[in-house]
């Protein structure tokens, strides 16, 4: 008994661990230790409820001005310095939150999954506590560990429980973001190597990359952005995601879009801004000259930002669009994330959370569609707002929370995003702001033609409604869409102090 | 009248007691062969035998918990092993012979561990490095660490082809034997510090090889690779030769700390011992498959029996580049900069061809062997590194695809041993379905394969990556993140194919026996066990630094 005391009072010296831990435990349980799968379910589901438990609890004792906090480590590989170091601010908190939240959505929305229940939850579990690893991860080495480990159970998501061309887009999805984080992987030996670092502590790292000369940053930072990049996806390497997104059932979307590619904006803030802050002043500002005075960052956030938003427009497949839209809205995060402005940077994390709650909610909603439909060809449907009203209303929601519809999460994400970029670079503002014009015109015909209209065709006739179960799915995403739509403040305090310590670092204050 | 009586030196058993404990196992193997039905009769003595000097030398030291008593008492454990064997099983010929092999691998892997634990350990700092045999045999780093690859192979390959070689109908009573005797050669080429022992070993190693590949005489593509084999062996030998004895004429030494002492001297006749490397890079280039020296891969491991192939990629390539570290960072260090480039430019074509040459295979066995080329590559980084981090990395990197390997081959065993014939990729769909045991033992092996963190082989790969990069190769160490990227794309094919695909109605499921239960699993549990916590075994190659100079 102890023992078992001994446990409970190191809990709370250990709740980031906790939370890398209860999911993967939670994964092993689930997919291999039960041969139930009504066990494995409500397994998953408990593991996934305590993550977010401990992750609450993490916030509750979270201290949004004394930086990295609630440090985990424990020593792994000695002879490379490698230690499983872990622990969170502000910036790893949110997106800890967006995580563990969402996971247990994801859980209850893949509960009637038929097909190998228990390996689709434990790789879902498996996932989420990579990535909460990868967003807490204190050691360089951790953290790339992590970060490609995600492939592994995402490409099995996506190929086993994939749609019909799902071989191709798993594959497509693997050899993308092998070739981004295999190239972070040269930068990081040659940062570790380079800079004389003894470990791959974080803090280490950092001291090392300041003996740096500006050519070894472009090259560093060109290598940790191609990671970084295929992951957000930033133009041009964005061509896998609208594959492996109609390809993957509906909680690897969710999963995909809200979390996932978040690792990429999560990078560029943790690495490549403090890693390499000349290399980042020049590139995302144009201040250098020649090839450098153009603000590379910035000119492929807007084309991102406008090409994601023009392809939506013309998308027949629902899902497809709001795949392009994440191209689309994830462009804005990098716009933000590259201002380097306290404005700018906190809300494109803030935007990275609100991008996570709407796009996930209208990925469970697409989701919900073609359970009972079988298709997302737009021009199937048709004023079905008559036929299932509750599911339009909760779809307009999250469509208006999507095109920024002030009022709603996006709103207070993008438009400080804008703000902040226009005091930096006016033209990035003034050409990414057609980006929110566009994506309310694509969002709102594609609600126009779906749920409006007259109700014709017997498929939409007979299509119902949402299920209980489905709503209560929803009500906690739209409950956080409106709260954080109207009261975004204290997710600013958590944010900004972090973010503003990272652009002291970057504008070498 | 002056004393004529000759003092013959001493001999330092102690830095070949594992190939001791090999020998033995051979001899016993062979002896029960000849003895036939009274193959107890012969095995329970030679168990005795080797009980009883397991336990004088256990009363020499007085059981004084000295190294030697420790010897004693794995000696002892190996003797009364073989007796309670020998009765245990006497009623099946055909495991006890296996087991017996399996005694003599387990008994060399513990003695490695006592020569680590009590002969070279140095409490923590780089292990130490001696000589024996009148400085033909050292003790160090690399040949400790080519033994813990080599007998972990062996232990492993021998239950995961116990059954297989039963169905092919090639269980022989040679086949144990020249498996082991293959394995103490490898050992012995990990230790070999003069070019007679080297050349030797290398000998013993490739001629068990080039029988155990034709091992299967019924089947055709079995005897072609193995004639292939001999043949494109024996000239490389014979070319490996002729450089051994350029530089031996160029410095007068045949010990290698002997040779780079001869080459620095300045009236080395450069040019001589240039055609010499030359030479030996050729020679040695073969016998781990360097482009453009890989020609005889592919057949070779598809014809072999597969068992034998696993074993060949296993354990022949860590004993090859044991050899190949001795000789270049040892022997011709003063030339390195004549060497380093060479085979620089040889890793980065040996990575590409491999991983291009692979994608487009449609057999299993000749994708793997393409894999093997491009391993090569990667183990080679090391080596051309240079420091003490590539040559910790590259023992390391062997043992991690040594074990990745024999994962990968014992999934394809259980495959082919239900088709009886060669396996094709398209003999895989499904299989993620019908037996999710050997899909998941070759998903992790490829996994593996590919470099995946969270497996064993991220760690290989990281440990040579970083050693080019702090070498200065940072381009030798993009060309293998680009060639990491191609391979991935066919070692996912597998698994793609397995998982991806629906099996074919009517197929019968993989074959499992007991044996392959046992090996197959141990080396999966291994690729997670150090992708997950690599320290251990990563902190004793971090340890082999030290050699023989």
């Amino acid at each position: 008994m102890d023992f078992i005391g001994e446990f409970i009072r190191t809990i709370p010296d250990n709740l980031v661990a906790l939370c890398v831990a209860i999911p993967l435990l939670g994964a092993v349980f689930s997919g291999l230790l039960t041969e139930s799968d009504d066990t494995a379910r409500w397994g998953a589901l408990g593991a996934s409820l305590l993550a977010f438990v401990a992750s609450l609890a993490l916030l509750l004792d979270f201290d949004p001005a004394a930086g990295v906090q609630a440090v985990d480590t424990l020593p792994w590989i000695p002879a490379l310095g490698a230690n499983l170091a872990f622990g969170v601010d502000g910036i790893s908190l949110v997106l800890v939150l967006l995580t563990t939240f969402l996971m247990p959505l994801i859980v209850v929305a893949a509960w009637d999954h038929a097909d190998n229940i228990r390996g689709y939850l434990a790789a879902f579990l498996a996932l989420e506590a990579a990535v909460i690893g990868v967003f807490t991860a204190q050691d360089l080495l951790v953290f790339y560990v992590l970060f490609e480990f995600t492939l592994v159970p995402m490409y099995l998501i996506i190929g086993i429980w994939g749609g019909a061309n799902r071989r191709y887009a798993a594959v497509k999805f693997f050899l993308y973001t092998l070739l981004g984080g295999l190239t972070m992987l040269v930068a990081v030996l040659y940062l570790y190597q380079a800079g004389g670092a003894q470990s791959f502590a974080y803090d280490d790292l950092v001291n090392a990359a300041q003996g740096l000369s500006l050519v070894q940053q472009r090259w560093l930072f060109g290598a940790f952005f191609l990671g970084f990049a295929v992951k957000v996806p930033l133009f041009p390497v964005h061509t896998w995601l609208p594959d492996a997104h109609t390809e993957a059932p509906t909680a690897g979307s969710v999963f995909l879009a809200a979390v996932m590619l978040k690792m990429g904006g999560y990078g560029f803030i943790r690495y490549c801004l403090t890693f390499f802050p000349d290399a980042t002043r020049e590139l995302s500002l144009g201040t250098g000259t020649g090839f450098f005075s153009v603000p590379w960052m910035l000119v492929l956030a807007v084309i991102g930002i406008l090409y994601g938003a023009i392809v939506a427009l013309v998308q027949p497949d629902i899902k497809k669009l709001v795949a392009y839209s994440s191209v689309s809205h994830m462009g804005f995060v990098v716009l933000g994330i590259f201002a380097l402005n306290s404005t700018a940077t906190s809300a494109g994390v803030v935007q990275m959370v609100n991008h996570g709650l709407s796009t996930g909610a209208l990925f469970l909603l697409i989701g919900f569609l073609y359970d009972r439909r079988h298709t997302r060809e737009i021009a199937l449907f048709g004023g079905l707002a008559k036929q299932v009203p509750i599911y339009a209303g909760l779809f307009l929601v999250v469509v208006m929370s999507s095109l920024a519809l002030p009022g709603l999460n996006g709103f207070v994400g993008e438009f400080p995003i804008l703000l902040g970029t226009f005091q930096a670079v006016p033209w990035a503002a003034v050409l990414g702001s057609f980006g929110a014009v566009l994506a309310a015109l694509y969002l709102l015909w594609a609600y126009q033609r779906m749920f409006q209209g007259p109700l014709e065709g017997a498929d939409n006739e007979a299509t119902t409604d949402l299920t209980p179960r489905e709503i209560g799915i929803m009500v906690p995403l739209i409950v956080l869409i409106v709260a954080i739509g109207v009261y975004p403040q204290p997710l600013y305090d958590l944010v900004q102090p972090s973010v503003d310590g990272v652009l002291a670092a970057v504008n070498g204050q | 009248m002056t004393d004529l009586a000759l003092t013959a030196p001493p001999i330092a058993w102690s830095s070949v007691a594992p190939e001791l404990a090999m020998t033995v196992a051979v001899m016993a193997l062979l002896l029960m062969t000849i003895a036939g039905r009274r193959r107890m009769w012969v095995a329970a003595p030679i168990g005795v035998i080797v009980t009883g000097m397991g336990i004088a030398l256990l009363v020499a030291t007085g059981g004084d918990g000295s190294n030697t008593s420790v010897a004693g008492i794995l000696t002892i454990i190996g003797g009364v092993g073989l007796v309670s064997l020998t009765i245990g099983l006497a009623g099946n010929p055909r495991i006890l012979h296996s087991s017996i092999a399996g005694l003599g691998a387990g008994t060399a892997l513990l003695l490695t561990g006592w020569q680590v634990l009590s002969v070279a350990w140095n409490g923590g700092g780089p292990l130490l490095a001696t000589v024996a045999m009148e400085g033909s045999v050292a003790l160090d780093g690399i040949s400790l660490f080519t033994r813990i690859t080599v007998y972990l192979s062996t232990l492993l390959v021998l239950p995961i082809g116990h059954a297989y070689l039963h169905d092919r109908g090639i269980h022989r009573p040679e086949f144990e034997p020249l498996l082991l005797l293959s394995a103490t050669g490898m050992a012995l080429l990990g230790a070999a510090n003069d070019l007679i022992t080297l050349f030797v070993a290398l000998e013993v190693l490739s001629i068990a090889l080039y029988v155990l590949t034709g091992s299967a005489r019924r089947d055709r593509r079995s005897q072609e690779a193995s004639a292939k084999y001999f043949v494109l062996g024996a000239v490389a030998s014979a070319i490996l030769l002729y450089g051994f004895a350029l530089s031996y004429v160029a410095t007068g030494s045949l010990e290698l700390p002997g040779i780079a002492a001869g080459m620095a001297n300045p009236a080395a006749p450069l040019r001589l011992l240039t055609v010499a490397m030359v030479l030996v890079v050729v020679g040695i280039g073969f016998k781990v498959a360097l482009v453009p020296f890989q020609l005889w891969t592919p057949d070779v491991y598809e014809g072999a029996p597969t068992n034998v192939t696993a074993f060949m990629g296993a354990a022949t390539k860590a004993a090859g580049f044991a050899a190949m570290l001795r000789l270049f960072i040892v022997a011709w260090a003063p030339l390195a900069d004549l060497w380093v480039p060479v085979l620089a430019v040889l890793a980065a074509l040996t990575m590409a061809y491999g991983a291009w040459a692979a994608l487009v295979q449609t057999d299993v066995k000749r994708l793997l062997a393409y894999s093997a080329v491009a391993h090569a590559g990667y183990a080679t980084i090391g080596l051309v590194s240079r420091s003490d981090a590539g040559l910790s990395g590259t023992l390391w990197y062997l043992l991690t695809y040594a074990v990745s390997t024999l994962a990968a081959f014992a999934a394809v065993i259980a495959v082919e041993r239900r088709n009886a014939r060669a396996v094709v990729i398209h003999d895989l769909d499904g299989v993620g379905k019908t037996s999710p045991v050997v899909a998941g033992i070759l998903s992790l092996a490829m996994l593996s394969l590919a470099g995946i963190p969270l497996t064993i082989g991220f760690t290989g790969k990281l440990t040579v990556f970083s050693a080019g990069i702090g070498a200065g190769l940072t381009w030798l160490v993009v060309v293998g993140v680009v060639t990491s990227v191609v391979a991935a794309f066919y070692y996912l094919r597998l698994i793609g194919a397995m998982f991806l695909h629906d099996p074919p109605a009517g197929r019968p499921a993989p074959a499992y026996s007991p044996g392959w239960n046992v090996g197959a699993t141990s080396a999966a549990v291994l690729i997670v066990f150090f992708g997950l916590q690599p320290r251990f075994l990563l902190d004793l190659a971090d340890l082999a630094t030290q050699l023989v100079r």
